[in-house]
């Protein structure tokens, strides 16, 4: 039988659909999300041109294909993350000029939310519990209640980190923060929004908070963490490394969901020279609905994962410049995939035409566990 | 006259593609490499299939650590992981042509004793056998009436004839034997092969079974067209499969069989010297073809006999071995060809192994403190003076917050800054 899978893997990616959304940010691009509604084609792409943009991949006939840009959100900075709010029609937006904001898509009004002591690297929305979280490189986390935009006494909340925050990832339950010297911590959200909740209405401890995370981890990669993912199912998560590794991990602490952690190599090529020249795993996102997960290195790769029978699904054709960003729709229908030039050198300029917005449109099955050996 | 076929020929069983590791046959190369995939290189690990010995070996040795030190399910002589097999591809010569052989042996032994139930002719010769037959036959009767009549004038001569015409006679009877057995030494030449008696057409696949060990192998080794690969594999190869233990004391049997099919003109002599004596040699042949792994049910000699004298031998073998004979040229060529694409095959996997050892490898990012984003973050074009902006921040969106504490707090860091 397994024979035949081959086969038909090749067929559906045969099949599989490729569009270039029109109109892409003029620098390398950031963050790049989808609505979390399933109905929705809707993205919001940050980038280091200042910009914050919303496209919509139908047309006006409901059609998708290369699809449109809505709006565009100037920041004073670079912007370095985005994500959707309660509904789509609010996004939350975090950059170089050390603000975290909310932006209503119909008004276009922007609200500063908290402003960090540093650039802000990521923003996160918890619907379940209603926070925002945005993370810094001043080492703290900020913990908001969008509907403090309202209530001008209220003021995010600020955990300190031990590190720089790299990467934030939410189940329903759980926070997990990627952070340098390859610290990690799972924070429980209903402790984390207990907290806050309680922070607010209690004004004189100047609103910093030591919580204790959940879990204190060590990172089962030996280099600096570039991503962390978190399974839609949540019972773990996958973190990259700028060394071409991919980890799976569970959130159970007993030992025997512990010893199922693993770590594999990806993104990496063998040079001429003989050399295997190692990108970075810039990106990881999970499908809503199989648990597979994509894997985007440096070297314009994208993989397709089965981080249950620890088995690679497929691999895209290589794209001219690195991954920056991946992300499923809601329905796990489409695959977003950012490319920008290989920012991780530094390069200096960036040649026009190279910062692409890539969907696919996958198969039925493009996504799905290849299930047991 | 649409004639029920009772089974394959010769031709069809020697073109089975058959497995070098446990010399099960198959009806298709594809069914080959699938079985060899599943039976000999599969990763007992994670039952992942690889195409060759050699990517099972890096497969184990990357994935899992491990060292392959032997094929699974194959043959006690045929685990080593020296030889590069993909379905019928990297086979060596020798172990291809030693098939070949035992393949003609089984198919002949299973013609005889059906034969000896039946009572038909052997199968495939149809039309062709016919003629063959009657001149053999007429041979033996030939042999027969000349032996009565040598009877008759011995009894003659005991009767009172002068003993001096027993001599002649005598003569005259070796004298019909070569002509009958003398032709095997003429088997070795090509020009003669074209028309292979029928009696001889048997030799070559018993040869080949019954060939002591050293002698055609020390040729090989120094064949050029075993440089690396004949040596290793033949040795352990030999003595298991072509065990000489069913022929100690045959001396007749031996030198009758030390006739391989690709090396004739050095083994012609010992041909010739053994021939005379087969006739008597041949009920001790009964064992010859069995082999450790295919024991044969025993043959008795008249069986045996029957087998060599009573009916001609399909073309099939004489042309294999013939082919064989006739284009040496052709043989070492198609020979180099497999060893060259089974020393590529070896030589590709061996690549990524080397590297995972050595570890060269190269980062395209190292930085382990600042992250790309931190990085770029400091470039000139994304320069960002958030103290600048901090006084039209605070006076233009959060007025009412600098009652609070904490942003006063906020202020005080970035003061200092200023």
């Amino acid at each position: 039988m397994a024979r035949y899978s081959a086969t038909t893997a090749l067929a559906v990616e045969m099949s599989s659909n490729q569009f270039t959304v029109a109109s892409p940010p003029t620098d390398a691009i950031s963050a790049l999300k989808f609505s979390p509604d399933p109905n929705s084609t809707r993205i919001v792409v940050s980038s280091w041109d200042k910009n914050v943009y919303l496209y919509d991949l139908r047309d006006e006939n409901g059609v998708v294909g290369e699809g449109k840009l809505l709006q565009k959100f100037e920041h004073r900075a670079p912007v370095l993350d985005v994500c959707f709010g309660e509904t789509e029609n609010e996004i939350y937006t975090a950059g170089l000029d050390w603000d975290v904001r909310k932006i209503d898509l119909n008004t276009s009004e922007q609200t500063v939310m908290s402003s960090h002591e540093a650039g802000v690297r990521n923003v996160v929305y918890s619907r379940e519990h209603n926070l925002i979280i945005s993370g810094s490189w001043d080492s703290t986390l900020h913990v908001h209640r969008p509907d403090a935009g309202s209530n001008t006494q209220s003021i995010p909340t600020t955990i300190p980190l031990p590190s720089k925050p790299f990467s934030l990832s939410l189940t329903p339950t759980k926070l997990v923060v990627a952070m340098a010297s390859r610290a990690l911590h799972i924070y429980d959200l209903k402790a984390l929004a207990l907290l806050t909740a309680q922070a607010d209405s209690d004004t004189t401890n100047g609103n910093t908070v030591e919580l204790e995370p959940w879990q204190r981890r060590e990172s089962s990669l030996k280099f600096m963490t570039r991503c962390v993912a978190c399974m839609p199912d949540d019972a773990g998560y996958a973190s990259s490394s700028i060394e071409g590794r991919v980890a799976v991990e569970w959130f159970d602490p007993s030992p025997e969901s512990q010893a199922r952690k693993y770590a594999f190599k990806c993104h990496r090529q063998t040079a001429e020279d003989g050399v295997d020249v190692v990108y970075p795993v810039n990106a990881l996102a999970f499908h809503p609905i199989y648990g597979t997960f994509a894997s985007g290195g440096g070297d314009g790769v994208v993989a397709l994962w089965d981080g249950i029978s620890k088995r690679r699904i497929r691999q895209y054709q290589k794209y001219p410049s690195s991954v920056a960003a991946l992300e499923f729709s809601g329905n796990g229908k489409y695959l977003a995939i950012a490319l920008s030039p290989g920012f991780e050198d530094g390069k200096d300029d960036v040649p026009e035409g190279v910062v692409k917005i890539i969907v696919k449109e996958l198969g039925e099955t493009e996504a799905k566990g290849k299930g047991a050996k | 006259m649409g004639k029920k076929r009772r089974g394959p020929t010769m031709d069809e069983l020697l073109a089975r593609p058959w497995c070098y590791y446990c010399e099960r046959d198959f009806d298709d190369l594809k069914i080959l490499t699938l079985h060899q995939k599943a039976k000999h290189f599969k990763c007992e690990r994670c039952g992942r299939r690889l195409n060759t010995a050699g990517g099972l070996s890096v497969h184990m040795s990357q994935v899992h650590k491990e060292q392959l030190t032997e094929i699974e399910n194959a043959l006690p002589n045929r685990s080593g992981l020296d030889v590069e097999i993909f379905g019928m591809e990297g086979v060596p010569e020798d172990v291809l042509q030693a098939h070949q052989q035992r393949v003609a042996a089984q198919y002949h032994q299973a013609e005889a004793e059906r034969q000896a139930v039946t009572g038909n002719p052997p199968s495939g010769s149809g039309a062709g056998g016919q003629p063959n037959k009657k001149p053999k036959l007429e041979d033996v009767s030939d042999l027969k009436a000349r032996l009565a009549a040598h009877r008759a004038k011995r009894t003659e001569v005991a009767a009172g004839g002068s003993s001096g015409e027993a001599t002649p006679l005598g003569a005259g009877q070796s004298a019909s034997t070569p002509t009958s057995y003398g032709q095997p030494s003429a088997t070795a030449s090509p020009a003669q092969q074209q028309q292979p008696p029928v009696q001889l057409t048997y030799p070559p696949p018993y040869a080949g079974a019954a060939v002591p060990p050293a002698a055609p192998y020390q040729q090989q080794t120094a064949s050029p067209v075993y440089p690396a690969f004949s040596p290793p594999v033949a040795a352990p190869y030999a003595p298991a499969v072509y065990s000489p233990q069913p022929y100690p004391g045959q001396s007749a049997a031996l030198g009758y069989g030390a006739a391989p099919p690709h090396f004739p003109q050095q083994q012609t002599p010992p041909t010739d010297t053994s021939l005379p004596p087969r006739p008597g040699s041949m009920p001790t042949l009964a064992g010859l073809p069995q082999r450790p792994a295919f024991a044969a049910p025993p043959i008795n000699a008249q069986l045996m006999q029957q087998m060599h004298m009573g009916h001609p031998a399909p073309p099939t073998p004489a042309h294999t071995n013939g082919d064989a004979r006739q284009s040496p040229g052709q043989l070492s060529s198609t020979v180099d060809e497999l060893i060259s694409s089974a020393a590529k095959e070896a030589a590709a996997p061996e690549k990524p192994a080397k590297k995972d050892k050595t570890k060269n490898t190269r980062m395209i990012y190292s930085d382990e403190n600042t992250s790309p984003e931190e990085k770029m973050a400091k470039l000139a074009r994304y320069a960002f003076s958030r103290p600048a902006f901090q006084q039209e921040t605070a006076l233009g969106e959060i007025p009412a917050s600098i009652i609070v504490g904490t942003i006063r707090d906020q202020d005080k860091v970035v003061d200092p800054a200023h």
